[in-house]
């Protein structure tokens, strides 16, 4: 599964989009998804969907935009990290009127983010729900008709640069980029989402504009708010500008070409690291996509405030403790992309333990094992909703993706996620692991190069 | 100073001269806490009906106060040890698991932290299933497995965890004040040390856990949609231990000489971190308020500007109010890899005494408390955060809407009570410094 929550959590950053010729643009004025009787969906003044999720609970909310953008830009030459530093210069830059959007939600006691997938942009502001009806305001008025300074523009450059550094230092980051760029030959799939500190440095201005004008718009937006706000809070959302003839419906997806066949890739990192890719299903393809989830969640289930460790990861605490493995299946609307990262020492050691939790799933499961593995499964996936940021980030996501009501806590228990959840059986995923997983995966492997010191290459 | 890090100074402090104030919000609150008396033991709940899953915390006063230098790490260890016990979930063989894989094939999940004043253990799962797992999990409480073997298991697991530890200035820096600050076993590494570890023996284990896991030693706190089985659950759990008092512990600590100390380790760090521990106001008393905004103010006052905001890494000052033990204690950390700790330390001594000296205007008292209320809610949002507050603030006597009442002192505070707070604790400090294996330390 992509929960929006999980991949902002682990630094993934990816989405690809494949055969988008068979899979138009959601249109703005379009049939709106029917995602529960307690969730509002709307059209914004402008055209965009708005999602209102109303919450008893903490005195909390999450306000956020996704957009559908790629990363590297709209131009024949790819700018990887535009979309990025678009994104935080408009959170920075001062408005005609009133604070920088930044500020305000710093002001408020809240926090934003930013997030940029290889064609999406989420920004994200959790704030106490006092302040929700003036961010929504703030956030709209930012992005839908975006002001771009060149105070707001050096600031951010500097923001990006030293997250696009940090990030070069992220075995997960860099083992996924990896994986994305031999999966895919072009398109923003195959570049960082975040770049590289160079990469950011040589975009300037003007491509900061020429893209938040195209990307930033109503009507390529979905506006969600979840937590404790009343359905009325959409009326907050400005209207922007006014659309040109050419700008009534979102942006397409941008189409990535896969690699007809994978090669092997190796990079210097400043630790043994690795990692695994496959292709897998596509989001409309609900059942088999949720089975890629169960898998994910059955061998790599990874959370520092649960103990419940997926299998492969308890078996790298007891026999490697001071190594790491993270795995996801990423739902993308097509292909989906399974991921797996590891760091540690004994690398041969820690892919033979990740091919041996392969090869587990690609058996049927014993029946005992696999209902308690399935109701794990589910408790996991409810737990992951109980905030109003992780709620937001699903109908985010999925709406980005074009499969909305398939998000997890989209009609509750009752909706599409936990039917297909509720419909899988053993044979059904040893059959989707078998179909996807059993194909040669792109393998990374990462090793410090002793002649070049701690550089990434 | 950095230019950026200065001028962030500046402007806060500037903020101060102003007077006209905002108009105020709306108050925010969470659903309103109860408190259920089990006879045996007590239940503080939140009730909030759109949570997917409910968790309940269960305090066990067994915490680093209780304690000694000859036995630190036995409640991690104790802990360790429970989580690992063998449960029966059926009928069969098969259905006796430790009780961590018992929890998580049932749909659940298991924690513990210890701290000052308790060992802590969260237990998370389907609404209607978490009267189970409490169930499940009191069969472990009342008959841990403190078998040579199974002691030896949680002994590698937590030092694993200890060695992960050492690894972190942060965490260091604060242990190495804490050490300093504290004169019993609340200053002592939450999970032991390798040495300490490797001592403790089964008896030890035992002794401990007869000692501190008494039925009147158990409290629970609750949040989501909580059935009334899982007062009856907590109560036959609190049953299942020792009759009897529980020994009453002071924690105490040493006072802060007005030199303000040194400490100074050397670790495997790329750049030096500082910490700077003061003395902290314990939250039933009337400077708790004041002190969640010094907390907020010193943890932001020095950050450079940035539209999104800064993680762990990138931030050059950041501020931890710790009322875990008591006496609580408010640190202040500076990361030498974003900032010039020396330069940040004394910029952040000439806030800390301006401080003291002068009240803040309206204008930027509005403006600190809003952000510390609001960094104090978007903290406070996981049913495993708010299940912790709850039942800590009602141990130390807020109530059992005892986050409610944590927001209404913020609210409450006027600019003479920052003045006063930050006169009484922020004016003596002990300065812990981490510093790089190579680095000279004067």
């Amino acid at each position: 599964m992509v929960i929006g929550s999980r991949l902002r959590a682990s630094a993934l950053g990816a989405v690809l989009i494949l055969g988008a010729s068979a899979a138009p643009a959601p249109a703005a004025t379009g049939d709106l998804p029917d995602l529960g009787p307690n969730v509002t969906v709307g059209r914004l003044p402008s055209g965009g969907t708005v999602i209102v999720d109303p919450a008893q609970g903490a005195p909390v909310a999450a306000v956020e935009l996704w957009y559908r953008a790629p990363s590297t830009g709209f131009g024949a030459k790819p700018l990887p990290a535009v979309a990025r530093l678009a994104a935080q210069v408009v959170a920075a830059s001062k408005p005609i009127v009133g604070d920088p959007l930044g500020k305000a939600v710093a002001d408020a006691g809240g926090r934003l983010s930013i997030t940029v997938y290889s064609d999406s942009v989420s920004i994200s502001a959790v704030v106490p729900a006092a302040a929700a009806h003036a961010i929504v305001k703030t956030m709209t008025t930012a992005f839908f008709a975006p002001v771009v300074t060149d105070a707001g523009f050096a600031e951010a450059q500097r923001d990006v640069e030293q997250e696009a550094l940090i990030s070069n230092y992220d075995a997960e980051t860099v083992v996924r980029d990896a994986v994305f760029g031999q999966l895919f030959t072009d398109g923003p799939q195959h570049y960082p989402p975040l770049g590289v500190p160079k990469d950011v440095s040589a975009i300037g201005l003007a491509d900061v504009k020429a893209f938040a004008t195209r990307a930033f718009r109503a009507q390529n937006a979905t506006l969600v708010v979840s937590g404790a706000i009343d359905a009325g809070i959409a009326a907050a959302a400005v209207a922007g500008r006014p659309p040109q003839a050419s700008e009534a419906d979102p942006e397409a997806p941008a189409i990535g070409t896969l690699a007809t066949a994978v090669e092997p890739v190796t990079k210097s990192f400043v630790q043994p690291s690795g990692g695994y890719g496959w292709v897998g299903p596509s989001i409309l393809n609900t059942r088999e996509a949720t089975a890629m989830d169960f898998i994910a969640d059955y061998l790599f289930r990874s959370d520092d405030a649960r103990s419940d460790d997926g299998v492969v990861v308890k078996q790298v605490e007891q026999q490697q403790p001071d190594s790491l493995v993270i795995g996801q299946f990423i739902t993308l609307h097509d292909p989906g992309v399974m991921f797996v990262a590891f760091e540690g020492q004994d690398e041969p050691g820690l892919r033979g333990l990740v091919d041996d939790g392969f090869a587990l799933v690609r058996k049927p499961m014993e029946a005992h094992a696999f209902a308690s593995a399935l109701d794990a499964f589910k408790y996991h996936l409810l737990s992951d909703l109980q905030t109003p940021a992780e709620k937001a980030d699903n109908f985010g996501w999925y709406s980005v993706e074009g499969a909305a009501d398939y998000a997890p806590g989209a009609s509750g228990e009752a909706g599409r996620y936990f039917q297909a959840a509720s419909s899988l059986t053993p044979e059904f995923v040893a059959e989707v692991a078998e179909k996807y997983l059993g194909k040669p995966p792109v393998v990374v492997t990462l090793a410090p190069d002793e002649s070049k010191g701690k550089a990434k290459s | 100073m950095k230019p950026a890090l200065a001028f962030a100074v500046a402007l806060t402090l500037g903020g101060s001269a102003a007077t006209s104030a905002a108009v105020p919000a709306p108050q925010p609150r969470y659903p309103q806490a109860f408190a259920t008396d089990l006879g045996v033991t007590q239940l503080i709940g939140e009730t909030d009906a759109d949570a997917p899953v409910s968790g309940v915390q269960i305090f066990v006063a067994a915490g680093l106060d209780r304690e000694s230098a000859s036995n630190n790490g036995v409640s991690a260890l104790v802990a360790e040890s429970i989580l690992r016990t063998p449960v029966s979930t059926g009928d069969g063989p098969a259905d006796t698991l430790p009780l961590r894989d018992a929890i998580e094939s049932s749909g659940g999940s298991l924690t513990y932290t210890v701290d000052g004043r308790s060992v802590h253990y969260y237990l998370e799962g389907r609404s209607e299933n978490l009267s189970a797992l409490v169930g499940l999990f009191g069969k472990a409480l009342a008959a841990p497995d403190f078998s040579p073997a199974a002691l030896a298991v949680a002994r590698k697991a937590l030092l694993a965890r200890v060695g992960e530890f050492e690894g972190n200035a942060l965490s260091v820096g604060i242990q190495m004040f804490r050490r300093s600050y504290y004169t019993t076993g609340a200053g002592a590494p939450a999970l032991g040390t390798a040495a300490t570890l490797t001592r403790l023996s089964a008896s030890d284990v035992t002794e401990f856990y007869r000692a501190t896991y008494r039925r009147g030693a158990v409290s629970s706190s609750a949040v989501g949609r909580l059935a009334p089985q899982l007062g009856e659950a907590l109560k036959t759990l609190a049953m299942g231990l020792g009759d009897g008092p529980v020994s009453a512990v002071v924690e105490r600590a040493r006072p802060i000489p007005g030199q303000a100390p040194r400490i100074i380790a050397h670790r495997d760090v790329s750049a030096p971190w500082v910490v700077v521990g003061f003395a902290a106001p314990a939250p039933n008393s009337r400077d708790f308020g004041a002190m969640l905004v010094l907390e907020s103010l010193l943890s932001d006052a020095f950050e450079r500007n940035s539209a999104t905001t800064l993680g762990f890494l990138e931030k050059s000052v950041g501020a931890f109010y710790l009322y875990d033990s008591t006496p609580a204690s408010l640190v202040v950390y500076v990361n030498g890899t974003q900032v010039d700790p020396t330069l940040a330390l004394r910029e952040l001594l000439v806030v800390s005494r301006t401080l003291s000296v002068k009240p803040l205007g309206a204008t930027a008292l509005h403006h600190f408390k809003t952000a510390a209320e609001g960094q104090f809610i978007t903290d406070s949002v996981s049913l495993s955060d708010r299940s912790y507050l709850l039942g800590t603030f009602a141990s130390q006597g807020l109530g059992s809407d005892s986050i409610n009442a944590a927001l209404s002192a913020l609210e409450a505070t006027t600019a003479t009570d920052v003045q006063r707070v930050a006169k009484a604790y922020l004016q003596r400090y002990i300065v812990a410094l981490v510093l790089p294996r190579q680095t000279d330390g004067n």
